[in-house]
C-alpha cells in the first residue's frame, strides 16, 4: 500500500518529527486508513474518469440513447443503436438513466466533477480563513481608526457565522447563474469562518512564543516569519478541518443539487445525478442508489480520516 | 458581572447591524427581480412589472432600499413581494408550524445522544464504541434527503401510512385523540430526520468530553476514595463535563433552521424552511431579509443566553 | 445513580411514545378509520400553493384551480366547447356603428348636404336594391347632431383645443356586421372616408401640437366606427356566499377593477376593447365594445365576477382604517392589499373556509348554489412540493388525486388500485429560434433543425407516450387547427440537405461550416422542469449528429426572463405555452409584438401572417374565422419560427372509488370535456366506500 499521504512521506527523513509521530498513530487507526484508501482509490477512478470521458472519450456521458433508457446494471445495449453509439463492451455497466445515457460514464465524469468541487471549495475557504485569521492574530494590536485589527475582522467572522451557513449559500447560488464555479466559490466564501478563528487564536498564542520574539529580534520580515514560522504549528488542525470540510463541500453540492440549484448540465456531479434520480426510485432503483451510496462513501472517507487526524494530532488523548 | 453582560450585549447588537448590511447587500446585488409572473401567462404585460416594480422601491438606490427595509421592519409594515401580506406574522406563523418539529428533533438529539456518547466514552475502545463511532459517522455522511427518501419509502412500503405534512387531511371530523396520536405520528419521521446529523455529532461531542473529563484527577480520586463506578460517573464526572454543552445549544440553532429548508421540503411541512425556500425561489426579498435577520438574532440570542449561563456557573468568567 | 436511570429511561419513553402514534393513523385501504366522513372530502395534492384568490389579479395556475370554483363566470364553454350560460341567462351581440357625415363630401352620386340629407340618400339606396342589404340587419338610423368639445392636444394635456365635431348617421344593427360600411359602397363611393379634413375641425394649433392632434382626432373620431354591444340578460335570485343578491352592478364593478390601474390587474389587456359597461336594470346590462373584436365575447367566460359590496373604494378605505395601518401602507392601499384576496366571496359552487400558506387551502360546498349543490362537502387543496412524495402521499390515500408525471402514468396504468384519466392539453412544448439572428433567419434553417429532432422519440421515451405531435400554434382540441396538416418529419439527411441549399456545409472536423463560421449557438430553458432539460439534452445530441454545435444551459426563471427572453437576448430557447380557447393570437405572433419585452420574443415578422390576424381579431363569422385560422396555422408551421414539438397529454390519477353521478342519480365512470378538463363535471363527483365496476 503506497498510499501515504505526501506531508509525511517528506518529512519522513527526520528523525522522530511530530508528523511521523502522526502517522504512526493514524496508521494504527483503522477506520482512518480505510478512509484514506477508499479516497486514493476514488481519486484514481476520478483522474482516470477525467481521462475517459474528456481526453480520449472512451465513454461519453452525453450520449442520448432513448431506446436504451432505464436499462439496469449490466444489461446489454439494444440492437437498434447504431455502431457509434454503443457503449464500451456493449454493456452498460451500471445501467442508463431516463435518456439512456450510461450511468457508469456519467459517474465517472461525475467524480471528478465532484471531488473537484470539494477540494476547490476547501482550498477557498482554507486561504481565506488563514489570511484573515492569520492577520488578526499576527496584527492583533494595530489599530484602523477606532477599531482594532483583531476587533474589524473578528466581528466580520462572527456576523457571519450568525447567518445559517445552507441558507446563505442557498440565497447566493438561487441570485447567482448556477455556474460550477460559482458553486464552489459560494461553498468555499460560506466555511472559512471557524479556520479563522482558531488560526488567529493560534496566532495569538504564538506570538508570545521565544522563537517568534527572537524571529521579531532579528528583524525578519513579517511574511517570512508568518509562514516559515508560525505558519507550520498551526497546519496541524487546518488540515484535519480541510479535510472533514471536502466531506461537508461534497454534501452541500448534493443538497444544493437536490433543491435544484446544483452544478448545472453538461457537467454530471454525483450530487444532481442522485437529485434526478430520485425521481425514478420506482422505475430505475439503481440511478438513486448508486450516486446516493457513492456520495455516503466519499463523505464518509473524508470524515474517517478527518477524524482519524484529530485524533491522532491530540497529544492529550495519545497520553493515555 | 453586570457590565460584563452589558459589553457583550453591546458587541453583539453591533454584530447585528453588520449582519444585516452583509445580508441586504448580498441579496441586492445578485441578478434578477422578484417573480410575479407565471411563467406560462401569454397576457401578463411588461407594463404591469414595470409597476410592480416601482411600487417596491426596486428602482431605488441600495442604501436609500436598506433604510426602507429597516424602517418598515420596525414599524411591522414590511409586507412580501409575493402576496403582499406583512412579513412579520408571515414569519410567525410558519414559525410556529416548525416550532414541533424543532422541539421533538431538539428533544431526540439531547436525549439519545447523552446515553450513546457517555457509554462508548466509559467503554473507549470497544466494540460499542467502535460501531457507534461508525455508525456516527455513517448518519452524517449521508446526504440527509437520500436517507429520508430511504425512510419515507420504508415506512409506507412496510406500514402503508401516511407520513407526509403536518397532519393526514380529512379526518377534522375525528375525536381529538385521533388527531393528537395523527399529529404526533407525522412528526416522528421528519423530526427523526432532521435530528440525525445532531445525534451524530452530539454523542461524539459527549464523548470526547466525558473522556476529557474521565482522566482528570478529581475522578481519579474520586474512584480512589471507593465510589461506585456509576456514582463517578455519572455524578462526578458527568456534571463538570456538562458545562461546554451550554454553549451547544445556541449553536445548534442555526443548523436546525438549515436543516430544516430540506426536510420541510420534502415532508410539505409549511413551517419556515419552505417560508424561506420559496421566498427565495420567488427573489421575495423581504421575506429572505427578515427571516435570515431573524435566524442570525436567534442565534445571537442563543449564544449570548449561554454566556450568561456559563457566567453563572464558571466564576472564572467574572473575575476576567 | 438516578442520573443513569433518567438518562436510558427518557429516550426510550420518548421513542415509544412516537412510534405507538402509528396505530392511530388511517392507511390507504382503510381511509374511514376513525373519521367516517372522509368519503365527503376530495383532496387534490398540487405542486405549488395559490398567491391570491381574487379573479380580477391572480396570474398562476394554483390560484386559478380555486378561483374557478368559489368565483362564476358570466358564460363558459359547455362540454362541446359552446358558449353556455351561466351567471347569464342570454346574451345578444348587437352593433351600433357609426358614419361620421361630412358636408360637401363627395359621393358615389352627389355630394353630401347634412345629415338629413345623407340619410334619406342612404334610405333610398337601400329601398332602391343598390345598397345589399340582408333583410332584419337595419334596426334604425338615427342622426346625431354636431358637438363642440375641447380635448387635449399633445400627450401632455397642458393645452385644450376646441373641436366642432360634425354630426353623425348611428345605425343601429340586429347583429354584428364587419362589412356593413362596404355595403354602403355604392351610395358612399369609394374614397368617402380619405374627404375627411380633420384640420378643418378646430382653430389652428402651433407646429408640435399639429401632428399630434391630428392624431388624436383621426383615432378619436373615425369616418366609420364599429361598436359591436353585448346584452346580458342575468340570472335571477343568485347571491354571494356572504348572502348578498348578485346584480348588474357586480359586473360593471369587475370591470372597472381590472381597468383601474392601481390594481395592476393581469387581465387589463383582454379588456382594453371594451368601451362602457351600461347597466340597464339590476339584472340587464350592455357592454360596448370600442371596435370590432370577434374573440371579445371570449373574456366572459374566464372572468369571475366580484362582489362590489366587498370590495368597492368606500369598503377598501373603512377596511384600511381598520387595519390601522402606517402611512406607507396607506399610500399605496387598493384592492391588491385586501383582505379579500385571501379570503375570496364568490357565487360559485364552493364557498372559502381557509387557507394556510403551502399547507392547504379549504373549501366547502355551497348548499344554496343556483345550479345544484356539488355532491362533495369539503374541497382540500393540498401543497406538497416535491414529486417523490407527492406519489407517496396519494398512495397513502391521504391525498385523492393529482398529476403525475409521465413515467409515474405507466406505473399506475398497470395498477388497478388506481385509475389514470388522461386528456389533451390546449399547451404545447417548443424550441423557439430568434428569427432576428442571422443563423436563424433563413426558414430552411429552422426546417432543418426541427426535422433533425426525432419527436416521436421524445413523446416515446421522455413523455412515455404522454404526448401528441403538433404542427403549430392553434391547441389540436380546438377547430382552429387544421388535422390534415402532417408534421414536420424526422429525417436527418434532408435536414442536411436543406442546410447545403443554405450554404451550410460540412468541414474537416464534421461541423457545418459558412463563410469560415462553424453553425454554434446556445440553447437556454429554465431551472425545474425536467422534461425542457431532457429536450435541451436531446436537441443537443440530436444537432451534433448532422454537425450543428449547440451548447445548452439552464437559467433560474427570473434570471431567465430578465436576461434573456425580456431583452431578446439569446439564440434559440425550450419552452411551452398554455392557451386557452381564442382565435387571437396577436400578442405571439404579430410583428407589433416583435419588440422587448413583447410575447412575440422570437422576433417573428411575416406580412401575411400579420393580415390574417388582423382579420381573425375583426371575422365574427365563426366558420369564416376558423379558416382563416387554419390558414394562420398553415402560416406559421411553413415558417418554423419554432420547432413545434408537441403537446403534451394532461393526466389524472384518481381514486378508482371517485366516480360522477348522472342526472337520473346512477353512476358513470369520469370524464373529460372536449378541451379535456376533467374537473369540468367536478360538482357532479362523489366518492364511493368501494371501487365500483364499470
Amino acid at each position: 500500500m503506497q498510499a501515504a499521504p505526501a506531508t509525511p512521506a517528506n518529512t519522513a527523513t527526520l528523525v522522530d518529527s511530530p508528523w511521523r509521530r502522526v502517522w504512526q498513530v493514524l496508521r494504527r487507526d483503522r477506520l482512518a486508513m480505510g478512509g484514506l484508501c477508499v479516497l486514493v482509490a476514488l481519486t484514481v477512478v476520478a483522474l482516470l474518469g477525467k481521462a475517459a470521458t474528456e481526453w480520449i472519450v472512451l465513454f461519453d456521458p452525453a450520449t442520448v440513447r432513448l431506446v436504451d433508457k432505464f436499462r439496469p446494471p449490466l444489461s446489454q445495449a439494444s440492437a437498434l443503436l447504431p455502431v457509434r453509439d454503443l457503449p464500451p463492451g456493449g454493456i452498460y455497466l451500471l445501467g442508463t438513466d431516463a435518456l439512456g445515457r450510461d450511468v457508469f460514464a456519467r459517474m465517472l465524469q461525475g467524480s471528478f466533477v465532484s471531488m473537484s468541487i470539494g477540494l476547490v471549495a476547501v482550498s477557498i475557504s482554507v486561504v481565506v480563513g488563514v489570511v484573515l485569521g492569520g492577520i488578526a492574530g499576527y496584527y492583533a494590536d494595530v489599530r484602523l481608526g477606532p477599531v482594532t485589527v483583531d476587533a474589524l475582522i473578528m466581528r466580520f467572522t462572527d456576523a457571519m457565522l450568525c447567518i445559517p451557513v445552507f441558507f446563505l449559500i442557498l440565497v447566493v447560488v438561487a441570485l447567482l447563474p448556477a455556474s460550477i464555479y460559482n458553486i464552489m466559490i459560494v461553498i468555499g466564501l460560506t466555511r472559512w469562518m471557524g479556520i479563522a478563528r482558531f488560526v488567529r487564536a493560534e496566532f495569538l498564542s504564538l506570538r508570545e512564543q521565544d522563537f517568534v520574539v527572537a524571529a521579531h529580534a532579528l528583524g525578519l520580515p513579517a511574511p517570512r516569519i508568518i509562514f516559515l514560522h508560525m505558519m507550520p504549528n498551526a497546519v496541524a488542525p487546518v488540515l484535519v478541518t480541510a479535510t472533514i470540510g471536502v466531506a461537508t463541500a461534497i454534501l452541500t453540492e448534493s443538497a444544493l443539487s437536490f433543491l435544484g440549484f446544483g452544478v448545472q448540465p453538461p457537467f454530471a456531479t454525483w450530487g444532481n445525478i442522485l437529485a434526478d434520480g430520485k425521481n425514478f426510485i420506482f422505475d430505475a432503483p439503481w440511478l438513486f442508489f448508486i450516486p446516493g451510496c457513492a456520495i455516503f462513501a466519499i463523505v464518509l472517507a473524508f470524515n474517517l480520516l478527518g477524524e482519524g487526524m484529530r485524533e491522532a494530532f491530540n497529544p492529550k488523548l495519545q497520553r493515555r | 458581572m453586570g457590565q460584563y453582560l452589558l459589553r457583550n450585549l453591546l458587541q453583539r447588537l453591533v454584530l447585528l447591524v453588520i449582519v444585516s448590511f452583509l445580508v441586504h447587500a448580498l441579496v441586492h446585488l445578485a441578478p434578477g427581480e422578484p417573480a410575479e409572473v407565471d411563467p406560462n401567462n401569454p397576457r401578463f404585460k411588461p407594463e404591469d412589472v414595470a409597476k410592480i416594480r416601482a411600487a417596491f422601491h426596486l428602482d431605488e438606490p441600495l442604501h436609500v432600499q436598506y433604510g426602507l427595509w429597516i424602517r418598515d421592519l420596525a414599524s411591522g409594515e414590511l409586507r412580501s413581494f409575493k402576496d403582499g401580506q406583512p412579513v412579520l406574522p408571515k414569519i410567525w406563523d410558519r414559525f410556529l408550524n416548525s416550532l414541533p418539529l424543532f422541539v421533538c428533533a431538539t428533544l431526540i438529539v439531547w436525549t439519545l445522544s447523552f446515553p450513546t456518547g457517555i457509554h462508548a466514552a466509559i467503554r473507549r475502545g470497544s466494540t460499542y464504541d467502535r460501531s457507534t463511532t461508525f455508525i456516527a459517522y455513517a448518519l452524517i455522511s449521508i446526504p440527509g434527503f437520500f436517507l429520508s427518501y430511504l425512510a419515507i419509502l420504508w415506512v409506507v412500503n412496510t406500514f402503508g401510512v401516511p407520513v407526509i405534512g403536518m397532519h393526514t387531511f380529512g379526518n377534522e371530523d375525528a375525536p381529538r385523540w385521533f388527531r393528537g396520536m395523527d399529529r404526533l405520528w407525522h412528526l416522528v419521521v421528519p423530526s427523526l430526520m432532521l435530528a440525525v446529523g445532531g445525534v451524530a455529532i452530539l454523542s461524539r461531542y459527549v464523548r470526547t468530553q466525558m473522556l476529557e473529563v474521565i482522566g482528570q484527577d478529581y475522578v481519579r480520586t474520586a474512584r480512589a476514595k471507593g465510589l461506585d463506578e456509576n456514582t463517578v460517573i455519572y455524578s462526578h464526572a458527568l456534571r463538570n463535563a456538562l458545562l461546554p454543552f451550554v454553549t451547544m445549544f445556541g449553536l445548534m440553532l442555526p443548523e436546525l433552521v438549515s436543516g430544516a429548508v430540506i426536510i420541510e421540503q420534502i415532508f410539505a411541512w409549511p413551517g419556515i424552511g419552505r417560508l424561506s425556500f420559496d421566498a427565495i425561489l420567488a427573489r421575495d426579498y423581504p421575506v429572505v431579509l427578515t427571516v435570515t435577520l431573524i435566524a442570525a438574532m436567534v442565534t445571537l440570542a442563543g449564544t449570548f443566553l449561554s454566556d450568561i449561563l456559563y457566567a453563572v456557573v464558571d466564576p472564572r468568567i467574572r473575575l476576567s | 445513580m438516578r442520573i443513569k436511570q433518567l438518562l436510558t429511561v427518557t429516550p426510550i419513553v420518548l421513542v415509544g411514545l412516537l412510534v405507538q402514534a402509528y396505530f392511530w393513523v388511517p392507511t390507504y385501504e382503510d381511509q374511514t378509520a376513525g373519521a367516517a366522513q372522509r368519503l365527503s372530502k376530495f383532496i387534490e395534492a398540487s405542486i405549488g400553493d395559490a398567491k391570491l384568490l381574487n379573479p380580477a389579479l391572480h396570474a398562476d395556475a394554483s390560484s386559478m384551480k380555486i378561483v374557478d370554483k368559489v368565483f362564476d363566470t358570466l358564460l363558459d364553454f359547455d362540454e362541446q366547447l359552446q358558449l353556455r350560460g351561466r351567471l347569464a341567462t342570454r346574451w345578444q351581440l348587437t352593433e351600433k356603428a357609426y358614419l361620421t357625415v361630412l358636408p360637401g363630401a363627395a359621393l358615389a352620386r352627389g355630394v353630401v348636404d347634412d345629415a338629413a340629407g345623407l340619410r334619406a340618400v342612404i334610405r333610398s339606396g337601400i329601398d332602391s336594391g343598390l345598397i345589399e342589404m340582408p333583410p332584419g340587419l337595419l334596426a334604425g338610423i338615427e342622426v346625431l347632431p354636431a358637438r363642440t368639445l375641447s380635448i387635449p392636444a399633445g400627450d401632455t394635456g397642458s393645452v385644450e383645443v376646441s373641436v366642432n365635431a360634425p354630426a353623425r348617421l348611428q345605425f343601429d344593427l340586429r347583429r354584428v356586421e364587419q362589412r356593413f360600411f362596404e355595403r354602403l359602397r355604392p351610395v358612399l363611393g369609394t374614397d368617402y372616408a380619405q374627404q375627411a379634413d380633420y384640420e378643418a375641425w378646430h382653430a389652428r394649433v402651433d407646429e408640435p401640437l399639429r401632428e399630434p392632434l391630428l392624431a388624436t382626432l383621426r383615432e378619436r373620431f373615425p369616418v366609420f366606427e364599429h361598436n359591436p354591444e353585448i346584452g346580458f340578460e342575468l340570472r335571477r335570485g343568485v347571491r354571494f356566499h356572504d348572502g348578498h343578491a348578485f346584480d348588474a352592478g357586480d359586473v360593471k364593478f369587475t370591470y372597472e377593477a381590472i381597468m383601474n390601474p392601481r390594481n395592476l390587474s393581469p387581465r387589463t389587456a383582454d379588456f382594453e376593447p371594451i368601451k362602457t359597461i351600461e347597466v340597464l336594470g339590476p339584472h340587464r346590462l350592455r357592454v360596448v365594445y370600442k371596435r370590432l373584436f370577434s374573440t371579445a365575447v371570449n373574456v366572459w367566460t374566464a372572468m369571475g365576477i366580484l362582489p362590489e359590496h366587498l370590495l368597492s373604494d368606500t369598503v377598501l378605505a373603512r377596511e384600511m382604517e381598520e387595519r390601522e395601518l402606517g402611512t406607507a401602507a396607506r399610500d399605496g392601499f387598493g384592492m391588491r392589499d385586501s383582505r379579500f384576496n385571501r379570503n375570496p366571496v364568490g357565487t360559485g359552487p364552493f364557498r372559502f373556509v381557509a387557507w394556510r400558506s403551502d399547507e392547504l387551502v379549504h373549501l366547502r360546498r355551497n348548499e344554496q348554489y343556483w345550479d345544484g349543490a356539488p355532491h362533495y362537502q369539503d374541497y382540500f387543496f393540498r401543497i406538497i412540493p416535491d414529486t417523490l412524495t407527492r406519489e407517496v402521499e396519494f398512495r397513502t390515500g391521504a391525498a385523492d388525486s393529482y398529476n403525475p408525471e409521465p413515467y409515474q402514468v405507466a406505473r399506475y396504468r398497470n395498477d388497478p388500485r388506481y385509475r389514470v384519466y388522461s386528456s389533451p392539453s390546449t399547451g404545447y412544448t417548443y424550441i423557439g429560434y430568434n428569427n432576428r439572428r442571422a443563423l436563424f433567419r433563413d426558414p430552411r434553417v429552422r426546417r432543418a433543425l426541427g426535422m433533425a429532432i426525432n419527436v416521436d422519440e421524445i413523446i416515446r421515451y421522455v413523455l412515455h407516450g404522454e404526448g401528441e405531435r403538433i404542427t403549430g400554434p392553434y391547441p389540436k382540441t380546438t377547430h382552429f387547427y387544421p388535422q390534415d396538416l402532417a408534421p414536420l418529419a424526422y429525417d436527418p439527411d434532408a435536414a442536411l440537405r436543406l442546410l447545403q441549399e443554405a450554404g451550410w456545409l460540412r468541414n474537416a472536423d464534421g461541423w457545418l461550416e459558412k463563410d469560415g463560421k462553424i453553425f454554434e449557438f446556445n440553447l437556454i430553458t429554465n431551472n425545474g422542469n425536467d422534461k425542457r432539460r431532457h429536450i435541451l439534452s436531446i436537441a443537443q445530441d440530436a444537432w451534433k449528429r448532422i454537425g450543428v454545435k449547440c451548447n445548452t444551459e439552464v437559467f433560474e426563471w427570473a434570471v431567465f426572463l430578465e436576461d434573456f427572453i425580456n431583452p431578446g437576448d439569446f439564440d434559440a430557447v425550450v419552452l411551452g405555452w398554455l392557451l386557452d380557447i381564442n382565435a387571437d393570437q396577436y400578442q405571439l405572433w404579430h410583428s407589433s409584438q416583435a419588440t422587448p419585452k413583447k410575447l412575440n420574443f422570437v422576433g417573428y415578422v411575416n406580412p401575411r401572417a400579420d393580415a390574417l390576424i388582423e382579420e381573425i381579431r375583426l371575422e365574427y363569422d365563426t366558420q369564416k374565422q376558423i379558416a382563416l385560422t387554419r390558414e394562420l396555422h398553415r402560416v406559421v408551421a411553413d415558417d418554423q419560427p419554432y420547432t413545434f414539438l408537441f403537446a403534451p397529454r394532461k393526466n389524472e390519477v384518481l381514486d378508482p372509488k371517485i366516480v360522477m353521478v348522472t342526472a337520473d342519480g346512477g353512476i358513470e365512470p369520469l370524464r373529460a370535456d372536449r378541451r379535456g378538463e376533467l374537473y369540468f363535471f367536478f360538482s357532479r363527483w362523489r366518492k364511493l366506500a368501494h371501487a365500483p365496476d364499470f
